[in-house]
Formats: C-alpha cells, sequence, structure tokens
C-alpha cells in the first residue's frame, strides 16, 4: 500500500504533468476503439449488405442445368448442422417479361413465402400490394415496376421458351439492389416447377444462410465431404474480391490500432522516466530509510497503473461519446450504419491500455531500482 | 558492561576502475551502545565512506563488519535495507524531506515503511516526538512550509522514530547557524543520555567534535586516530539545559 500512496502524491506533485499523459491515453484509447468500432461495423454492414440476402452455402447439381435432389439424408445433414440458421429450396427459370413492345430478362425464383422470407426477407421488404405467392401470383421488384409503370394486380406475361404465362403481380419489393430491383422477381413452388418438369423433391438449388457468414467455408467443405454427389459453392469463394478488401481494411485498421498504442506507450514511457528523474531524490531517501529496492520500483509501477487506469477509464467513456456522436450526427444520412462498440473489444482495448501502461513503467522500474541512494544524499 | 554495536575489522572499499581508488583501507574498531562519537578528517579522506558502510549505505569489498551481533558484510540488498530501518536513523547535511508529505508522514516514513500504518497509535508517536523537538502543532503542515532549523529537525524527528540503536549524522549542522546548530547538538546529547542511543556525527566542525566522548579521525583512508575525549563538555550553549525527550 505505501507505494501505492506515494505514487499517488507524485502523481498530484506533478499534477499538470500527470493530466497530460491521462489526457494523452485517453486520446489513444478513444481513438482506438472508435476505429476498431468504426472498421467493425463498416465491415458487419458491407458483409450484411452483399450477402445477408443471398444464399451463404448453395446445394446444386454438379451437371448445369440437371435438378439437385432433396433427400431425406440431404435435409437432414443441412438443418442439423451447427451454426446453419435458414435451408431455402428454390426453383428458378429464366424468363422474358413482354410488355408487347418490349422484352426484357427476368429470373424467377420459386418458393414457399415463409421459407423464401428467411433469406430474402420479402414480407419485410413490400413495399406496395402484400407479400403473397400464391399459385398464379408474383412478386416483381421496384425498378421493374418503374419502369414499365406495374402496379399491384397487374398482369405480366412471361415468355419461357414457346410458352407465355401470365402471372398477376401481389407485391412489389426493394431487395436494396436495382440489378436485383430489375431482373428478380419470386413466384410460389408451383411455376418453374412446372415449367422445369421437377418433382417433388427436385430443386435447382438448395440454398442456406448460416449464423456467422464467414464459416461458409468450413461449412461447405463439411458437406461436400458427406455429399460427394453434390456441388456445393460458397459464397467466400464467389466473393473473393470483397473478402480480399474487407481483409485490407482489418490489416489498415489493426496498423492504425497498434501505431496509437505505440504512441501511447511512449508518452507514458517518457512521462515516467521524467518522473523516475524528478523524483530521485525522494527515492534515495526512501532506500536510505530502509525501503527495499524492489518496493521503490512499486512505486513506479503503482504510478503508471493510476495513469494506466485513470486514462484508460476517460478513453473508453471518451470512445463511447465520440461513437454516439458519430452516430448522431450521420443517422439521416441514407448510406449511414450504426457503430455497435462491443463489450468484449473494449475490454480488450482497456486491458491492452493498462498493459500498455504497465509495460512502459519497466524502463523507470529498471532504472529505480538501480539508483544508488548515496549518490543523491551526497550531492543535497 | 555496555553491548557492543558495531565491530570493524580490517574494513576496506575499494572502488573499481581503469584505476581502481583505495577510499578506505584496514579501519578496525569496536563502537558499544550508548557512545556518542564523532569521525573527523579531511574532505576526501574517506568519513563518508566509513559512514555510508555502517549505514549499510555501501558494502565493504575488504574485511567484515558486525552490526548488531550480526555480520553484515555480504547480505544482500534487502536485507540491508529491512536492518537499515530497523537499527539505524540517518541525519544528513540536508534534511532530505520528502515534499509531497507532511511533517507527520515524514516522521512517520521509517516506521510506514517497516510496515505500520499511520494509525491513532503512531500518530500519536509521531506527535509526541515532535513536541521533543520543539515542533508542536507543526504536524500537519507541508514539509516545504518549515524554516531551515525546523526542517533539519523533523529529520532529527524522522531519524528516532523507530527508536534506532545508531544515529549516523552526516555533518548534520553544515548547514545550521550557530544557534539551530547548538540546538541540534543538545538534542543529540539528550537523547543518548536519556534514550541510550548511539551517535556518530561525521563533522567538520571541531567544537562539536571536541562535545563528543570518543573522536575517530580519518587520513586518507585510514583511521589515523581513535581517541576517548575526557574533556568532552556537554554542551557549547552558556545555559547548558537542554530539552528532554
Amino acid at each position: 500500500m505505501l507505494p501505492l500512496k506515494i505514487a499517488w502524491r507524485f502523481v498530484r506533485s506533478s499534477w499538470a504533468q500527470s493530466a497530460l499523459i491521462i489526457v494523452g491515453i485517453a486520446v489513444g484509447i478513444a481513438v482506438q476503439i472508435f476505429v476498431g468500432s468504426l472498421i467493425t461495423s463498416l465491415q458487419a454492414s458491407l458483409v450484411k449488405t452483399t450477402i445477408g440476402s443471398s444464399s451463404h452455402v448453395t446445394l446444386t447439381d454438379p451437371k448445369d442445368g440437371q435438378p439437385v435432389v432433396y433427400t431425406e439424408r440431404v435435409q437432414r445433414l443441412v438443418t442439423t448442422t451447427t451454426g446453419v440458421k435458414a435451408v431455402v429450396p428454390t426453383r428458378q427459370v429464366s424468363t422474358l417479361y413482354s410488355n408487347g413492345t418490349d422484352r426484357v430478362p427476368l429470373t424467377v425464383k420459386g418458393g414457399v413465402l415463409g421459407e423464401l422470407d428467411r433469406i430474402y426477407k420479402l414480407t419485410p421488404r413490400t413495399i406496395a400490394g402484400t407479400a403473397s405467392l400464391r399459385p398464379g401470383e408474383i412478386m416483381i421488384g421496384k425498378d421493374l415496376a418503374a419502369k414499365y409503370a406495374l402496379a399491384p394486380g397487374d398482369p405480366l406475361s412471361l415468355l419461357t421458351g414457346s410458352s407465355r404465362t401470365t402471372l398477376r403481380v401481389s407485391g412489389v419489393f426493394d431487395l436494396g439492389s436495382s440489378a436485383a430491383n430489375l431482373r428478380q422477381a419470386f413466384s410460389g413452388p408451383e411455376f418453374p416447377r412446372g415449367l422445369l418438369g421437377h418433382r417433388a423433391d427436385q430443386y435447382t438449388a438448395i440454398e442456406t444462410q448460416l449464423t456467422d457468414p464467414f464459416l461458409s467455408k468450413t461449412v461447405a467443405a463439411e458437406w461436400a465431404a458427406q455429399l460427394p454427389t453434390v456441388k456445393i459453392t460458397n459464397w467466400q469463394v464467389e466473393n473473393k474480391d470483397l473478402l480480399t478488401a474487407l481483409q485490407s481494411q482489418s490489416g489498415s485498421s489493426y496498423l492504425i490500432q497498434v501505431f496509437v498504442l505505440v504512441a501511447v506507450a511512449l508518452g507514458i514511457a517518457s512521462t515516467l522516466a521524467v518522473s523516475a528523474v524528478q523524483k530521485s531524490r525522494q527515492i534515495g531517501i526512501l532506500k536510505a530509510l530502509g525501503m527495499a529496492d524492489r518496493r521503490t520500483g512499486n512505486i513506479f509501477f503503482a504510478e503508471a497503473m493510476i495513469l494506466g487506469v485513470t486514462g484508460t477509464g476517460l478513453g473508453v467513456l471518451t470512445g463511447y461519446l465520440l461513437i454516439a456522436g458519430f452516430t448522431a450526427g450521420t443517422s439521416r444520412s441514407p448510406s449511414s450504419f450504426p457503430i455497435v462498440p462491443e463489450p468484449g473489444f473494449i475490454a480488450i482495448s482497456a486491458a491492452v491500455g493498462i498493459l500498455v501502461a504497465v509495460l512502459s513503467s519497466l524502463i523507470p522500474i529498471r532504472k529505480t531500482t538501480r539508483l544508488d541512494p548515496i549518490e543523491v544524499i551526497q550531492n543535497g | 558492561m555496555a553491548e557492543t554495536l558495531v565491530v570493524a575489522e580490517g574494513l576496506g572499499r575499494v572502488y573499481p576502475g581503469a584505476v581502481p581508488t583505495v577510499a578506505l583501507e584496514g579501519v578496525s574498531f569496536q563502537f558499544d551502545a550508548g557512545e556518542f562519537a564523532a569521525i573527523v578528517g579531511r574532505s576526501g579522506s574517506g568519513k563518508s565512506t566509513l559512514l555510508n558502510m555502517l549505514g549499510l549505505l555501501d558494502t565493504p569489498t575488504h574485511g567484515s563488519l558486525m552490526l548488531g551481533g550480526r555480520d553484515v558484510s555480504r547480505i544482500g540488498s534487502s536485507e540491508r535495507a529491512a536492518l537499515r530501518n530497523e537499527l539505524i536513523g540517518f541525519v544528513f547535511q540536508y534534511h532530505h524531506l520528502l515534499p509531497e508529505f507532511s511533517v507527520r508522514e515524514n516522521v512517520a516514513m521509517p516506521a510506514l515503511i517497516a510496515g505500520r500504518r499511520l494509525d491513532a497509535d503512531l500518530t500519536k508517536r509521531v506527535d509526541e516526538t515532535l513536541d521533543v523537538l520543539g515542533l508542536s502543532g507543526l504536524g500537519g503542515k507541508g514539509a516545504n512550509d518549515l524554516s531551515g532549523g525546523q526542517k533539519q529537525r523533523v529529520a532529527i524527528a524522522r531519524a528516532l522514530m523507530n527508536r534506532p540503536p545508531l544515529v549516523l549524522a552526516d555533518e548534520p549542522t553544515g548547514n545550521l547557524d550557530t544557534e539551530s546548530t547548538d540546538a541540534v547538538y543538545d538534542l543529540f546529547r539528550t537523547v543518548n543520555r536519556e534514550w541510550g542511543t548511539s551517535f556518530l556525527i561525521v563533522t567538520h566542525d571541531q567544537e562539536i567534535a571536541s562535545m563528543t566522548d570518543r573522536i575517530f579521525e580519518i587520513a586518507d583512508g585510514k583511521l589515523s586516530q581513535d581517541v576517548r575525549n575526557e574533556f568532552a563538555r556537554p554542551t557549547r550553549s552558556p545555559s547548558g539545559d537542554p530539552a528532554r525527550p
């Protein structure tokens, strides 16, 4: 306790110097928390936007155009695998939308609305009409609806090979991508099944989503080992560029955080080194009075802890305030995303901040333990 | 018969270097509990080196040193620190108080280092010591709020805090005026007489030396004289009535 008491007096007696280094640590930790949370949230937002409404691991037949058979074995495997949050068997047909003068390609994905919702979230994304995929109904994207002045209740004529089918538009959705909103439509399972001639257990693809999208490679490999006759693809292979960008972003974020911590460490180390010189007379006296070398070193350990804990605490608070300020300032922007401070990351940042403070005290501790009290006493 | 406090046998200190420096060589003497002695000698003669070794601040390179019945010649730094705290009180030429602490905390510091807490008992003891040294009511003041003479008396109070059997004083009156010098000497004498505390005082002041019971003279790193002062005057102040501890 005595080293802590002495350290506290040292901190108090040089309050301006102590306040400056506490602010320095606080700024460093706040930047660390803000930048780390910003990058993590940005990546989560990017991942959500890119693959939030698409299949993470997809099962198809190895031969193009052939259906995959959704056997009981396949069903048991994909539905019981840990981390799988949605399994949606779909059938997809390529059609042409024809309005008499114009013909545009339109991919129709057929499935049960309740199941499709688990990946594509059609019901919450319906902006006109109702989310409904009963036989004879189709849901279209807002860009197609706008381009050809289509509204719920309108008939939609589709050409598939030599046949023409007319479905009724039940609702208009917005998937957040104009390409998807123009080229993608959804129907019940019967329409594509009839066109493709599939049996009840045959599908174009078995689409799945995982709780952690970054496990798609592992899950795909696991399924591939058990289902050698099925082609299994995952989003990480199909979106290599996105993954590379995310990894680069993480790398630059780590680099920034490391440099911030190095700056904090140098700040604390220099302050403590100056303090060790300034207080060398007091340390010499304490040694002369019988304080052991190790205990005098503990004074600077305690001083580093006081500065580190206070600065880190203030930094965590400032980091939260920065995040709240940023979120409030950008909430009205349509492209904004919420920064979510993760308690685990903040706890690690705080622990690293304190650890850096403690490591920074090693040099002054060494200097102090080696101080010869005779030098101090004789030099007055 | 008085208990033997210090036994030095062929004590020496050589500082290593390109040309090794012999600071002290072949010093032997015995010093009993309750003695009141001075160490005199010219600057650079080795008297401070001797004091540092007796105070366990430095270790001898030659010979042996017994302190309080223990051989302390080759003990480690932690053990030396603990013994320093228990057996020795230091008074330096400069007061060396800790400016971050109050007068009371400064005086209590040796006890705090020994592991005691500044509770009511310790506070009472500190205040009693301050009373004896004529510093009543100053315990709550900052160490820097006192005059030079008061600071030196606080330093003496600190040296006496753990009631050590030996007080080592290195030019304790070097920075003081005549009146304060007399007061310090009187205090030392009184504590020596009343508490039986031994004193070894390094001094240039012949007057002070002449008032001690035994004089060690160091010349060129050797103990050139060790004389009993049969004519020691108890005080040089005309009134000659030191305060009682």
